[in-house]
């Protein structure tokens, strides 16, 4: 390569992608349901007014507070469990139960990403080869593997814990596609921008998925 | 050290401070100002949306460094190239960047934009900017060289994800397969489909 760079991002990704060709399948699969039912209803959903979508957002994100705050501390990252703690105090009594996220507005507390995933990773686990999971996405086995213990330590679960499984899958798909009423057809402008969309999406999340994981 | 050694040296010294004298405007100044501008550009709902893209490439066009971005785009395959097929795969490429760049700040053109730090590392510096969006926030980082005596921006960095990085991967496959000139003729291909769509959309809109 004739141009060297200097901000350590130029290492060739390690996990290349073994198993594409299932992969591909599974992308094309996953575009089914996400461009005819999940991304309509997130339409429908931004009839309701921004503000009180994001409080239903803030509201599950300080809810599900214990899984970045346990995995912060199991990756010893006892800075970010303190930013944890702090924005669950902050939130939660000036927030209202968590439905304002006054702590990043007034404490300049920014909430951080930590998972289990992470937390192998930390450790040293290797991620396996790129997998796309049905439904859920761009993955690796370890990350699979690592959404088992978050979903222990998340109190949604914990507070649905007797009910029905319906109804646990429906409050999570309701976060999720709340998210995705939020979110600026980021993926819509991606398959419209690039030739080759499942390339772009695979490299983003190796990138990201190293970036955090190395941080 | 003997005095008729050191005064030159020290006259060599003080070339770069006068150079400087002419405020060349830091990393962040630099994006704050394209940022800024570009966002102002497309508040005015007035403007013709030609006349509006012009102005936004001036704009870019003259803080993003192009052809390092295309060098680092296609890395090993840009020795490989032609300088006819090179000329020609920086101006796609600045193309498609600028649609790419300017479609995700239109979406987010009345979210708060937060200069949070400045980095610099053997003469390139990183602008970390975090864009305050509803309940989330999304990084984004600039990184830029000098070029010149100005800064300029070689890559943006999207939560963690480097859009030249990005690219790179994607087209290495398409080379693989097609060769640098069918790289070039389905770059000219999704020009003209972008256009075409946002063309369509302006009629209906």
């Amino acid at each position: 390569m004739s141009f060297r760079m200097s901000f350590d991002e130029e290492e060739e990704i390690a996990v290349r992608d073994p198993i594409e060709p299932f992969n591909r399948g599974m992308f094309w699969f996953n575009d089914k349901p996400y461009f005819y039912l999940f991304k309509p209803i997130a339409r429908g959903l931004r009839i309701l007014p921004e503000g009180s979508r994001e409080s239903v957002d803030n509201f599950f994100s300080n809810l599900t507070t214990p899984i970045r705050f346990t995995n912060a501390l199991l990756q010893l990252k006892f800075r970010a469990a303190g930013t944890e703690a702090g924005r669950f105090v902050i939130n939660t009594i000036l927030g209202i139960g968590g439905i304002f996220d006054y702590a990043r507005r007034y404490f300049d507390l920014y909430k951080t990403n930590e998972d289990f995933r992470q937390t192998l990773g930390h450790y040293g686990v290797g991620p396996g080869p790129y997998l796309v999971l049905p439904l859920l996405g761009p993955s690796h086995p370890r990350d699979g593997l690592g959404l088992v213990p978050d979903a222990y330590i998340d109190p949604i679960n914990w507070w649905l814990a007797d009910s029905q499984f319906w109804p646990v899958v429906g409050i999570h798909a309701g976060v999720r596609v709340n998210k995705l009423a939020l979110d600026k057809d980021t993926y819509e402008a991606i398959t419209e921008e690039q030739f080759d969309p499942y390339i772009f999406v695979w490299d983003a999340y190796m990138q990201r998925r190293s970036k955090l994981v190395g941080k | 050290m003997r005095l008729r050694y050191l005064v030159p040296r020290i006259v060599l010294l003080l070339i770069p401070l006068t150079g400087q004298a002419e405020v060349a405007p830091t990393p962040t100044e630099l994006v704050q100002e394209t940022v800024d501008a570009v966002i102002a550009l497309l508040k005015e709902k007035s403007l013709d949306p030609d006349i509006r893209r012009d102005k936004i490439r001036a704009l870019i066009d003259d803080s993003f460094d192009f052809r390092l971005m295309s060098q680092r785009a296609l890395s090993a395959n840009w020795k490989q190239a032609t300088p006819d097929q090179q000329e020609r795969f920086v101006d796609l490429f600045s193309q498609l960047l600028e649609w790419a760049y300017i479609g995700r700040i239109e979406a987010y053109t009345d979210e708060k934009v937060r200069y949070v730090d400045e980095k610099h590392k053997k003469g390139r510096a990183q602008v970390d900017t975090l864009i305050l969006s509803g309940s989330t926030e999304i990084p984004v980082n600039y990184r830029l060289h000098k070029m010149g005596g100005r800064w300029r921006v070689y890559d943006v960095v999207i939560e963690q994800v480097s859009l030249i990085r990005n690219y790179r991967s994607s087209y290495r496959e398409i080379v693989k397969q097609q060769g640098i000139d069918g790289l070039l003729a389905q770059m000219d291909n999704k020009l003209k489909e972008l256009k075409a769509k946002a063309d369509a959309a302006a009629v209906q809109g």
